[in-house]
């Protein structure tokens, strides 16, 4: 169904998890060393902090609500520090309200009870990420349209649009290798890497719903550039003074 | 003058007959009267005189002398010219305060009171011009208290609290009666004992606070010896003192609904707190079942670890539920709009249901339409009508058919079984929360099924409707969502 666990080469990536439930934090630890991953455990954000300290892991996963100090102050904690990903394991789902907030700090989250290949598919989609810079503010692509995929939004001639998860996941893909031809199959793999029913056509589709929302012209695409056979290429039009 | 005086508030009381006006004199007009008499006065005795002195003159000389009967007629003419002359005069000079009076009368009842009359004198014009005078002040001033009372009676807002409007009731009939003292007491008003009126010192003034129902309260207070005091002014007072009351009781209603409103607001964040927790404190353990059973049954396969998987999943379900009907209700609700294959998932929330016992169809016509839904919450659906078509179905086979709507940009999904069907008269009510059919208080689950799913796919800008009844033999769903038609590399 999914890539299987951390089996490449080089060394294990390390993975801290951050959990009050002493139950969950074993049997998680557990199914991740059986795939490959180097873990340490924390039971509240303070411990969490203090092992930090001694050495950065590759991700985090964090429970969202905790006695001591909830998730959501343990992930912008994080964060101030360096910008590790945090993968949240919560009780809330994609409607919640609250999910914006998780939006905010995390670049992932899964709810409780998890299924343990859709977490282990959600760890390597992430893990895969890792190697794309993108900038962490604003990208400006050109006088109409600028990205701004932490935020997952988009300003377009002026006005913000909201970007979904998938949007800025795909966007994001593209940006890491921005005016070069990113393949469909890539696509795919970024956006729907943890379900095994996609199939390039998703990837199509919402290729199209996107350039309704951020080109100027949705049949006439200068920003996002199809590349017939192969894949996509976003393209920046007129950059900017460089000391923007 | 206590008539003029009650006119404006029409007072309950007051609408006993009326005593019918006194009628002085003939229809002829007071200056007419008197011009006649002057002129009657003063030329009755000449022409009497007249009349002797020619009679006279008869007599002495046998004939009358016309030379003196021209004198006499020249003397009378003379006469009637200087009376009626005088006459006119005299009568201008008298009715003229009369006509003042009857003036600034007119202009008081048109409503003009400040208009006063002077007379020099104590005559009984004077006292006539007076007692006008002191009509036209007492009307003044009751209506100056009038509109001092409505202005006060307008100026209290229900959220001032009690003790402010109290406190302004309070000043504004101090001021507005002219007493020296004033309090408002509440509660019941035999508790404050009636003051005796002893001549000389401060009077006594008293109003209940009435309501149709209930006394409120009472007013309390003390005028100067020397103001006058009449019915009027009691009236006055009264319908003072029951607008208060109104005041009161609008403030303690007021005051009611708005402890209520708040009860409710904390209650219903009381209640999404307790879901949250609910939610957290059973999701914990069940994450812990879940996993472990999940864990074990993947090192050595046992159906028993099967089934514990299955049943965490449905109480996971369950608890997804609550939560979503507290978001629904709250308006936290924010579907994500993602693009999906519909039949993959129907496939999948059939497995994850574990109905083995039960034969299930799909038939996928989608076509390369792709919806666009939140991942999520559409499983939610899915489970909850594929588990009630598992458990009302008796057990028929369950079919499913997902096919696109081009003209509508929609995907159906219609999910069927060959149970009893919903009965007529619960087609309307199945859709409410805890609505549970004809299995009553005895069916499983929450009732909250088909009320969440609805609730949820119209969030999504979908639908969720019953199929007439002609069109299956048993009971059949239709999720509808928008949708996308399929897309070439483009």
């Amino acid at each position: 169904m999914l890539a299987g666990g951390w089996r490449g080469g080089g060394a294990a990536p390390r993975i801290l998890i951050v959990d009050d439930d002493p139950n969950l934090l074993v049997l998680l630890a557990d199914q991740l060393r059986n795939d490959g991953f180097e873990i340490q455990t924390a039971r509240d954000g303070e411990e969490a902090l203090r092992r930090l300290d001694g050495g950065w892991p590759d991700l985090l996963i964090v429970d969202m609500m905790m006695s001591r100090m909830d998730g959501l102050t343990l992930a912008r904690e994080v964060k101030a520090r360096a910008d590790l990903p945090i993968i949240v394991l919560s009780a809330i789902d994609t409607a919640d309200s609250k999910a914006d907030l998780l939006e905010e700090v995390a670049e992932d989250y899964v709810t409780k009870p998890y299924h343990y290949p859709e977490l282990r598919a959600r760890i390597a989609r992430v893990m895969r990420r890792l190697g794309d810079k993108v900038p962490r503010r604003e990208l400006v692509l050109g006088p109409e349209l600028t990205l701004d995929l932490r935020r997952k939004s988009a300003t377009v001639r002026g006005e913000s649009v909201q970007l979904t998860p998938t949007e800025s996941r795909l966007l994001y893909a593209l940006a890491a290798n921005l005016g070069n031809t990113v393949s469909t199959e890539t696509l795919l793999d970024r956006g729907w890497g943890d379900t095994d029913d996609a199939d390039p056509s998703y990837v199509w589709v919402t290729m199209r719903r996107l350039r309704q929302k951020i080109e100027p012209e949705p049949d006439r695409p200068v920003h996002l550039v199809t590349v017939r056979g192969v894949g996509y290429r976003l393209v920046q039009h007129n950059p900017p003074a460089p000391s923007a | 003058m206590s008539d003029a005086g009650r006119r404006p508030l029409d007072l309950p009381g007051s609408t006993g007959t009326r005593p019918e006006p006194l009628r002085i004199g003939p229809s002829m007009s007071f200056r007419a009267r008197l011009t006649l008499a002057l002129v009657v006065g003063a030329l009755l005795p000449l022409t009497v005189f007249g009349v002797v002195l020619l009679i006279t003159e008869v007599i002495r000389t046998g004939n009358l002398d016309t030379t003196l009967v021209q004198v006499v007629l020249f003397v009378l003419a003379a006469a009637i010219i200087v009376a009626v002359s005088f006459a006119y005069v005299l009568t201008n000079n008298l009715t003229a305060p009369l006509k003042a009076v009857s003036k600034a009368v007119e202009r008081a009842s048109a409503g003009d009171l400040s208009v006063r009359i002077e007379v020099a004198g104590e005559d009984e014009l004077a006292r006539l011009v007076e007692s006008h005078n002191r009509l036209a002040g007492a009307l003044e001033q009751r209506n100056g208290e009038l509109r001092r009372i409505l202005m006060a009676i307008g100026e209290t807002s229900p959220r001032d609290g009690l003790e402010r409007l109290v406190a302004h009731a309070t000043r504004s009939a101090r001021a507005a009666f002219g007493m020296i003292d004033t309090r408002i007491e509440l509660g019941d008003p035999t508790m404050f004992p009636i003051e005796e009126d002893i001549p000389g010192e401060a009077r006594p003034v008293r109003a209940v606070l009435a309501l149709p129902d209930e006394r409120v309260g009472v007013l309390l207070g003390h005028l100067p010896a020397t103001r006058g005091w009449d019915a009027a002014d009691q009236d006055l007072l009264e319908l003072y003192a029951s607008e208060v009351a109104v005041a009161i009781r609008n403030l303690e209603l007021f005051d009611q609904v708005e402890r209520q409103r708040q009860r409710l607001v904390e209650l219903d964040q009381a209640k999404d707190e307790f879901l949250r927790g609910i939610s957290h404190n059973l999701q914990t353990p069940l994450t812990s079942i879940r996993a472990y059973a999940e864990q074990m049954g993947a090192e050595k396969p046992d159906q028993r670890l099967g089934i514990i998987v299955e049943q965490s999943d449905r109480l996971y379900r369950i608890v997804r539920q609550l939560v979503a009907t507290s978001r629904l209700e709250s308006g936290t609700m924010r579907p994500g709009k993602e693009v999906l294959a519909i039949a993959p998932r129907v496939r999948r929330a059939w497995d994850a249901l574990g109905a083995s016992g039960t034969s299930f169809e799909l038939d996928d016509e989608t076509d390369g339409w792709l919806a666009i839904a939140d991942p999520d919450q559409l499983d939610q659906v899915l489970w909850a009508l594929l588990d009630n078509a598992a458990r009302y179905g008796g057990g028929a086979p369950i079919r499913a058919r997902v096919a696109p709507r081009p003209n509508e940009q929609r995907l159906a999904i219609t999910i069927a079984d060959d149970g009893p069907g919903v009965r007529p008269e619960d087609r309307d009510r199945i859709f409410e929360r805890y609505e549970r059919g004809a299995a009553g208080v005895r069916a499983e689950g929450t009732g909250l099924g088909l009320y969440v799913s609805r609730s949820l796919c119209q969030a999504m800008g979908g639908d969720l409707i019953l199929e007439p009844a002609s069109t299956s033999p048993g009971a059949a769903f239709t999720i509808l969502l928008p949708a996308e038609p399929p897309a070439m590399e483009s």
